[in-house]
């Protein structure tokens, strides 16, 4: 007895100091954007409410049982068919959920408010990542379509409306920080606004289940000033600039347009001819989509922003920013001496090992011969080596 | 030892324990099926022993001797000789009469067995009667009621697919009236004769079967005949207009009108387009590639019009190619459909993707894929 009431004692603590956690990015009781705030302005009170009357309850059927345990006493008076006292405890419940269902709707409402949209992002999920793309809005300079994935950048402050759906399976949209979870149906668009009220990084992940790598399907929000967000519009309509002749990264380019250009876009690369190399995913992908990797440097993660692709001093560097100089850091993208070798090394040495996917051959018959995800491609050494140094360009 | 329920529970267990041998050696090596087999064995198995061991709850069967008596007559023997008959006609013929031929003759030698046993099972008729009807009630009763109102459901969706849109509407009304007013007049009447009660209902059964029946060699209704033989659900090219019938959904796909990308009106003559979550008129559309989306067609203009989603060209063979272009069809003003857009090349790939209606010059709508 007494030995199980100090490991019920012990687990409870550590369940309680648990929820103490300092690197809590996906804490949802800590808002940084107006509709998290609102998700939390509500949600506070009605568990404090909630938590009360459990308590009361807990306390009353302890107290009960303990007071009319059977000592072979009489039956105590039955207090059934007393209407006032019977309407009292119907009204008393009715009147707190009336009051908590009053504030819940006008937060439903809130949250789904359409008419103060700053800036649209459309985001579409597949498995087991999100892409994001940007519609020409030339008030922020984006005068041509922007297209991303993982890391979904914002500026501060802005009102932005995500118009999410999905090219297979239903995902889940969430950054704890920013907003609710508001699912991405085949089919469908849903709309989710989002704001930041601070520059910096919040991390979310999908959350309905989606297969294999479900839980490997992460996402950022990247909030950054107006002024670093215009800059890296700016960094995103950048023109493609083949690497220079004789280097590892043209060898790279080469490489690369014979085993990723079939699945991954690279804006503005062209063929010796001169007309434009336009991937087809779609031939070989069940969601017929891969990342398109035009500036793949300009972003820290990759993967469904499973890896990072900064390491980790300068990851460390990025993240524990103020939020001064959150924005240029995050700007700098990767340079060599910050890539995170290993992981991306790994990931061309053969993807599928580093993220389940489902990508073995023998077992695609289901999809007529097409992956979900990225296969395994069976690169030497020397092309990986290529490869990495020609991504490196991408910026 | 054996109490009645006792009987019955066991026979479950070991039907299920042969279903599941049987399964396990001639059908699927399947862990779902196993698992789902062995459950119900399991679960059968513990009613069995706990019906055993409290002796159904009843002690009082026990002292009752078995009658000597002769059986009572039934039809099932005979059922179950037509069940054979239909199955071996089945042999020959299609699959569905076979199986047909095996639920009659499964059903029917599951009544005989319950039945005989019942007879068996002490010497008071009655209770043997009540008995039988105790076990196979709550299983006939939801199978016959089934069984019947599938068939009112057919007969009755041939009716009014073999009549005009309108006298559909009525028949629907009409007989809807004349159920409730039968169940209204059940109900008011509780002691109206067996005979009326049962003669009412047979009569209404039997004529919605009969002019199901007669609706189905009669066929379906002109419009309908004509719309199938144009194939015009499947009618989505750009020539000459094939059918003057037009589905608001050529593809019956459910999200496609539950959530639309795009809405693209005309108005006295004038292109626009709204997108879902942003406010305002577009000039442009945004949609993701290599994903279906929902554009919605709505003809607010007097002249018949169709929207005419230019997608650019695709490679037939070699030099040869083909441009890809995806209407709807001509539609009314007030009428609308939904265009699905499936485009797996971006904008960049060549000339840009433009949303068009013929006889509309000068107007467009841009489609940007990214
Ligand atoms: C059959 C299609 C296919 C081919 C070929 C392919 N990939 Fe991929 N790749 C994918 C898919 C799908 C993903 C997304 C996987 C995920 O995140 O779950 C991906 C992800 C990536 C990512 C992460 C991008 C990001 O933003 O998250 C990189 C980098 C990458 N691939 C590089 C390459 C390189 C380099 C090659 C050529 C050696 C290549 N891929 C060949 C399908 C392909
Ligand atoms: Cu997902």
């Amino acid at each position: 007895m007494r030995r199980m009431l100090t490991v019920g004692v012990g687990l409870s603590t550590s369940l309680v100091l648990a929820g103490c956690a300092t690197n809590a990015p996906q804490d949802t009781f800590q808002p940084k954007g107006p509709n998290a705030q609102m998700i939390d302005d509500l949600q506070k009170p009605v568990f404090a409410v909630a938590g009360i009357i459990g308590v009361i309850v807990t306390v009353a059927v302890l107290y009960a049982i303990y007071k009319f345990r059977d000592r072979g006493q009489p039956i105590p008076e039955q207090t059934h068919g007393k209407p006032a006292l019977e309407i009292t405890l119907t009204i008393i419940p009715a009147l707190i959920l009336t009051v908590v269902g009053v504030f819940t709707f006008r937060t439903v409402f809130d949250l789904a408010k359409t008419s103060d949209t700053e800036m649209i992002i459309n985001v579409t999920g597949q498995q087991w990542w999100w892409e994001y793309d940007y519609p020409v809005q030339n008030e922020y300079g984006i005068t041509q379509p922007i297209i991303t994935s993982g890391q979904l950048v914002i500026p501060v402050g802005t009102k932005v409306m995500l118009r999410q759906t999905s090219r297979d399976v239903i995902h889940s949209y969430w950054i704890p920080a920013l907003n609710g979870k508001r699912d991405a149906v085949p089919g469908r668009v849903h709309l989710n606004r989002i704001e930041a009220d601070e520059p910096g990084i919040y991390a979310g992940q999908c959350t309905e289940f989606c297969g294999l790598s479900h839980a490997n399907m992460r996402m950022e929000a990247v909030a950054l000033s107006k002024a670093d967000f215009a800059k890296w519009v700016a960094g995103q309509l950048k023109p493609y600039t083949p690497p220079a002749e004789n280097t590892l990264a043209k060898e790279g380019e080469a490489v690369f347009v014979n085993q990723c250009a079939r699945c991954h876009q690279v804006n503005g690369m062209k063929r010796a001819d001169g007309t434009a190399i336009i991937a087809a995913p779609d031939e070989s992908v069940v969601s017929g989509a891969a990342p398109n990797l035009s500036h793949l440097m300009s972003r820290n993660t990759f993967a469904g922003a499973m890896f990072d692709l900064l390491n980790t001093s300068c990851r460390k560097d990025v993240w524990d920013a103020d939020s001064e100089s959150f924005g240029a850091k995050y700007l700098q993208g990767v340079s060599e001496d910050c890539l995170n070798q290993s992981d991306l090394r790994g990931w061309l040495r053969n993807a599928p090992e580093m993220k389940p996917m489902y990508v073995n051959p023998e077992l695609l018959s289901s999809t007529g011969g097409k992956y979900r995800g990225m296969p395994y491609l069976g690169l030497t050494e020397s092309d990986i080596e290529k490869l990495v140094a020609y991504l490196l360009t991408l910026k | 030892m054996f109490s009645t329920g006792s009987k019955y529970f066991f026979g479950i267990t070991l039907f299920g324990a042969l279903s599941f041998a049987v399964y396990m050696l001639l059908i699927d090596e399947s862990a779902i099926g196993a698992t789902a087999l062995l459950g119900a064995v399991a679960a059968t198995a513990l009613l069995t022993t706990l019906v055993l061991s409290t002796r159904d709850g009843e002690a009082g069967e026990a002292g009752v001797a078995a009658t000597e008596d002769t059986p009572t007559s039934s039809m099932w023997p005979l059922i179950t000789a037509a069940g054979f008959v239909i199955l071996l006609a089945g042999t020959i013929t299609t699959t569905a009469v076979f199986l047909l031929g095996v639920v009659v003759l499964l059903a029917s030698l599951f009544e005989w067995t319950v039945l005989g046993w019942s007879e068996r099972a002490s010497s008071d008729k009655a209770y043997n009667a009540s008995l039988r009807k105790r076990l196979l009630h709550p299983i006939e009763f939801p199978v016959i009621s089934a069984v019947g109102l599938g068939v009112i459901i057919v007969a009755f969706s041939r009716i009014t697919l073999a009549i005009s849109k309108d006298a559909g509407a009525i028949a629907f009304i009409v007989i809807g009236l004349a159920v409730l007013g039968a169940g209204v007049l059940f109900s008011l009447r509780p002691n109206l004769k067996r005979g009326i009660v049962i003669g009412i209902s047979t009569v209404g059964a039997l004529g919605i079967v009969s002019a199901g029946i007669a609706g189905a060699g009669a066929g379906v209704r002109d419009e309908l005949a004509e719309a199938r033989s144009e194939g015009h659900y499947t009618h989505q090219d750009c020539g000459a207009e094939k059918s003057k019938y037009f589905d608001k959904l050529p593809l019956e796909v459910v999200s496609s009108t539950a959530s639309v990308i795009a809405t693209v009106e005309i108005v006295n003559g004038k292109l626009t387009a709204r997108a879902q979550g942003i406010p305002g008129d577009q000039e442009s559309i945004t949609i993701p590639r290599s994903n279906p989306s929902s554009v919605m067609f709505v003809n607010k203009d007097q002249e018949e019009h169709r929207l005419v989603a230019n997608l650019g060209t695709k490679v037939i063979s070699g030099d040869v190619k083909e441009d890809v272009v995806l209407c709807t069809q001509m539609i009314a003003d007030g009428a609308e459909q939904v265009l699905i857009l499936n485009i797996p090349k971006p904008s960049m790939a060549g000339k840009p993707y433009t949303l068009t209606v013929p006889g509309l010059a000068g107007q467009s709508i841009e489609v940007i894929v990214p």
